[in-house]
């Protein structure tokens, strides 16, 4: 449903906003700020797994979108290229810093405010974290776009400038490494 | 079947992956935003990691550092290309000493091999004695390899003066040099003509030398009235009156009469060529030097 929202903003009022943007109107900016910033911020904590690190991502990709706000055509969606830009930031700063999320503290907690309760062993969910920890960017980004936060090819293609097939090649691919990694908890599934 | 129950399985089992809080820090992260577009474009991830956006500044600096070397190798290379063709064909320039920065007139043998190196001033500020010393050339390009090592006597007979020389920089060094040449020349000559007045009247031997140090200061003379020193008005008559001199001296054979001797001695004296001599070497240390 939330994903409906942003579906339902046209490419007309993403023109508008931008060009009150660019025109320097700050409840503009508070606007566009306000309308993404809960997606960005979502994507970017689970990337990084860290709130420092999601709220440090999310605050350079707004500055980062203010400052090039102006070489927005419309070609995608503002949602597209505020996404890529999230996703490049991110993906580059986990990089550069070379942070590993520890994994011992906020485990727990995330069970109690997720939005699906996860009857899961946490034995599995341990071993699930560091099998997704352990893909390839392209691949972790793909899957936690896709399986973790609802993504469709499309946005995901859009976001991460790559063709839809590969997407979702690298989808397949990463379920897949998951697969083995998990090899010993098949009965859960096959069940 | 299984693959599907399987991405169930895995999408239901990855919503606890990194769940974000349920409250996104709006309000925090739009001050946070405001204050930093306020301070400027730096971007500090994870509590002090700087994101600067470094690869096309790195990638800026290469392209000017490969651009600057280029730049550097091509002056290189035109400063060598330059030095090299211009070499062989310098008939007249100075070298410049590295030990003392003064021009050095390197002056060459053509029978022997050999040259003697003559320094341009007289510190002492005699303007009476030329110098010549031993002084070898720094940096010269003289592509038959002749080395300043043996000095020769300013008396060392029939040579050829050959004037030799290196890095001329520019045409104020070059005209500089050409003073400091005629001025030594015109020193040289000035003792010439003073000995030749104070000798003894009946010396063969000292007559042999004189002679043979009026030739070299003959040839040297030469290449001076056919170098742009000749242009100055002054300096002109006086080389030309001093060539005159010269091969009288030269022609003047051992046995010559006492007749022959007080013919150069009144053209010394009808055409002023002392006073003149001593008037275009300035006194003190040399100028230019």
């Amino acid at each position: 449903m939330e994903m409906a929202a942003y579906e339902s903003r046209s490419s007309v009022n993403d023109i508008q906003l931008v060009t009150r943007v660019v025109a320097g109107d700050a409840a503009a900016e508070r606007e566009l700020y306000e309308t993404y910033v809960d997606r960005i911020y979502r994507l970017t904590f689970r990337l990084a797994g860290d709130d420092e690190l999601a709220r440090d991502f999310t605050q350079a990709t707004f500055i980062r979108a203010f400052e090039k706000i102006g070489s927005f055509r419309g070609e995608s969606s503002l949602s597209t290229w505020l996404h890529s830009i999230g996703l490049s930031v991110a993906l580059n700063g986990l990089r550069k810093t070379k942070r590993i999320r520890n994994r011992e503290g906020p485990m727990e907690e995330g069970l109690t405010v997720g939005v699906t309760p996860i009857q899961a062993e946490p034995d599995l969910k341990e071993r699930l974290a560091r099998a997704i920890d352990s893909l390839s960017d392209k691949y972790r980004a793909v899957f936690v776009m896709h399986d973790v936060e609802g993504y469709t090819h499309e946005e995901i293609a859009g976001a991460l400038n790559i063709p839809i097939g590969t997407s979702k090649s690298h989808l397949f691919q990463a379920r897949g490494k998951l697969r083995i990694a998990l090899a010993d908890f098949a009965p859960e599934w096959v069940s | 079947m299984t693959e599907d129950n399987f991405e169930e399985f895995l999408k239901k089992t990855a919503q606890g992956y990194n769940v974000p809080p349920a409250r996104t820090p709006r309000e925090e992260m739009w001050s946070t935003i405001q204050s930093k577009r306020a301070a400027g474009p730096q971007v500090v991830y994870g509590g002090g990691s700087q994101l600067r956006e470094p690869a096309p500044r790195r990638f800026g600096s290469k392209v000017w550092l490969a651009a600057a070397a280029a730049a550097l190798l091509l002056v290189a290379t035109g400063v060598g290309i330059g030095r090299w063709t211009a070499g062989p064909s310098a008939i007249t320039s100075v070298a410049v000493n590295a030990t003392t920065e003064k021009p050095v007139v390197v002056v060459g043998s053509d029978q022997a091999g050999g040259s003697t190196t003559h320094q341009p001033a007289n510190e002492s500020g005699s303007g009476s004695e030329a110098t010549v010393s031993p002084t070898p050339k720094v940096g010269s390009r003289n592509p038959e390899g002749r080395s300043a090592s043996s000095a020769q006597s300013r008396l060392s007979g029939n040579e050829a003066t050959r004037v030799a020389t290196t890095a001329i920089p520019n045409a104020a060094d070059r005209n500089s040099a050409y003073q400091i040449t005629t001025t030594q020349h015109l020193s040289e000559a000035e003792a010439l003509l003073t000995s030749f007045r104070s000798r003894p009247t009946a010396d063969r031997q000292m007559d042999a030398q004189l002679g043979a140090w009026a030739r070299q200061l003959l040839s040297n003379t030469r290449l001076l009235l056919d170098s742009p020193v000749a242009n100055d008005p002054q300096r002109r008559p006086l080389l030309e009156d001093l060539e005159l001199v010269l091969v009288q001296i030269v022609q003047l054979s051992p046995g010559s009469t006492p007749q022959d001797r007080e013919m150069i001695e009144k053209s010394l004296q009808q055409d002023h060529v002392m006073t003149r001599l001593r008037t275009a070497i300035p006194a003190g240390p040399q100028r230019g030097s």
